[in-house]
């Protein structure tokens, strides 16, 4: 009889959970379809170069990055923080996709939406991406990711090339600004 | 409890092991590559089988292109076919296509599988130790060096500007071995492109 009684307990349990769960999925669908995408600008090499042009009224951090580079996607968590604890704080901080110009409005905006990342979002619309890969730096080759950090002078004085290391960043950023 | 206390530990080490493993060298501590004009030296590398193969046995008899791959990269994929091409466009001009994988999360049987799935027929090495990519400064798939009959370099950098095959607008590679093989000089040495990190030991 207690054997019976525990049956039809867990067998309601699961029948009652099965209702639910569609129910949620169904919820936190409708919640992300009205959720405000994050824009995507595209950026010209034109622009590039003026946004690391001199004089900066406030340090430039800089991150590249593409939906299709593995330690790109895994490190954005750790920028996307390092943003709301730093950009008030007198730092700019934009991120450029190398991703092709055809995902500016679909997988680019989708990945930023789902990491809630609110920095200023670019895409590099150049066909030849020799000329903004030397803008940035002439050391390097355009393997991603690749973060880079400008002081207000222009100058670059902090890169990273691969997954950031976001301890080694903070300890650049804090040189930079008080918090 | 000493049991208990021996997984703890072991689990510990894996974890540790994991996450060391997991760092790499990132690529701002690689040396810079070598000139243009530069001698390439002598190396010596497994293939997918795991046999030695040295550069002077797979050197074609009027160059040798080098060409830093990834099994996983995208970008590296993209060009599949187009580094197929190279190499059965070349052959009988004497130059050999020979693909590198330096990624330490890519093993032999892992690159071999990879291969034959994507039909590429040229020779690849396994640089397990980075110890080439190291040597010519390689930091991302796909990267190309191009060597002349004397194993000096006379190209790096990138095979042509975009992923996208219908976006193509400066061919630098072949342009390159195309100029040596015709005794010009190369007007364009060096040339860049993004490309996925090598993920180095």
């Amino acid at each position: 009889m207690r054997l019976f009684r525990t049956l039809l307990t867990v067998g309601l349990i699961v029948l009652l959970s099965s209702f639910a769960v569609p129910a949620q999925r169904k919820g936190s669908t409708a919640k992300r379809s009205t959720a405000v995408k994050t824009k995507v600008a595209p950026l010209k090499t034109d622009d590039l170069k003026a946004l690391l042009a001199k004089p900066k009224d406030k340090p430039l951090l800089i991150n590249f990055w593409a939906t299709w580079c593995d330690p790109c996607r895994d490190e954005f968590p750790d920028l996307v923080k390092l943003d709301k604890d730093y950009r008030p704080h007198s730092i700019n901080f934009v991120t450029v996709s190398l991703d092709e110009a055809k995902y500016i409005n679909s997988s680019v905006p989708k990945f930023l939406t789902t990491m809630k990342a609110t920095m200023p979002a670019y895409l590099l619309d150049a066909n030849d991406p020799e000329p903004a890969i030397n803008a940035v730096d002439q050391r390097w080759q355009g393997d991603l990711p690749a973060t880079f950090l400008f002081n207000t002078q222009g100058e670059l004085i902090y890169k990273h090339f691969g997954r950031v290391d976001i301890a080694e960043l903070r300890g650049q950023l804090n040189k930079l600004v008080k918090k | 409890m000493k049991r208990n206390v021996s997984i703890l530990l072991a689990a510990l080490l894996v974890i540790v092991g994991a996450v060391v493993a997991g760092s790499g060298r990132v690529t701002s501590e690689v040396p810079a590559p070598p000139a243009i004009g530069a001698t390439i030296d002598e190396f010596t590398l497994p293939d997918v089988d795991g046999q030695d193969r040295s550069l002077k046995s797979l050197k074609g008899k009027n160059g040798t292109v080098l060409i830093f791959i990834s099994v996983q990269c995208p970008v590296s994929n993209a060009y599949n076919e187009r580094m197929q091409k190279l190499a059965e466009d070349y052959q009988a001009k004497g130059v050999a296509v020979v693909g590198i994988n330096a990624n330490f999360t890519e093993d032999a049987t892992a690159v071999k599988n990879h291969a034959a799935a994507k039909g590429l027929k040229f020779p690849i090495l396994k640089d397990a130790g980075n110890k080439l990519a190291d040597k010519l400064g390689a930091t991302r798939t796909p990267e190309t060096y191009f060597l002349d009959a004397n194993n000096k370099l006379v190209y790096h950098g990138r095979i042509d500007n975009s992923q996208d095959p219908a976006a193509i607008e400066s061919n630098d590679l072949r342009q390159a071995i195309d100029s040596t093989l015709g005794g010009k000089p190369v007007e364009k040495t060096e040339a860049k492109a993004f490309g996925c990190s090598i993920k180095r030991a």
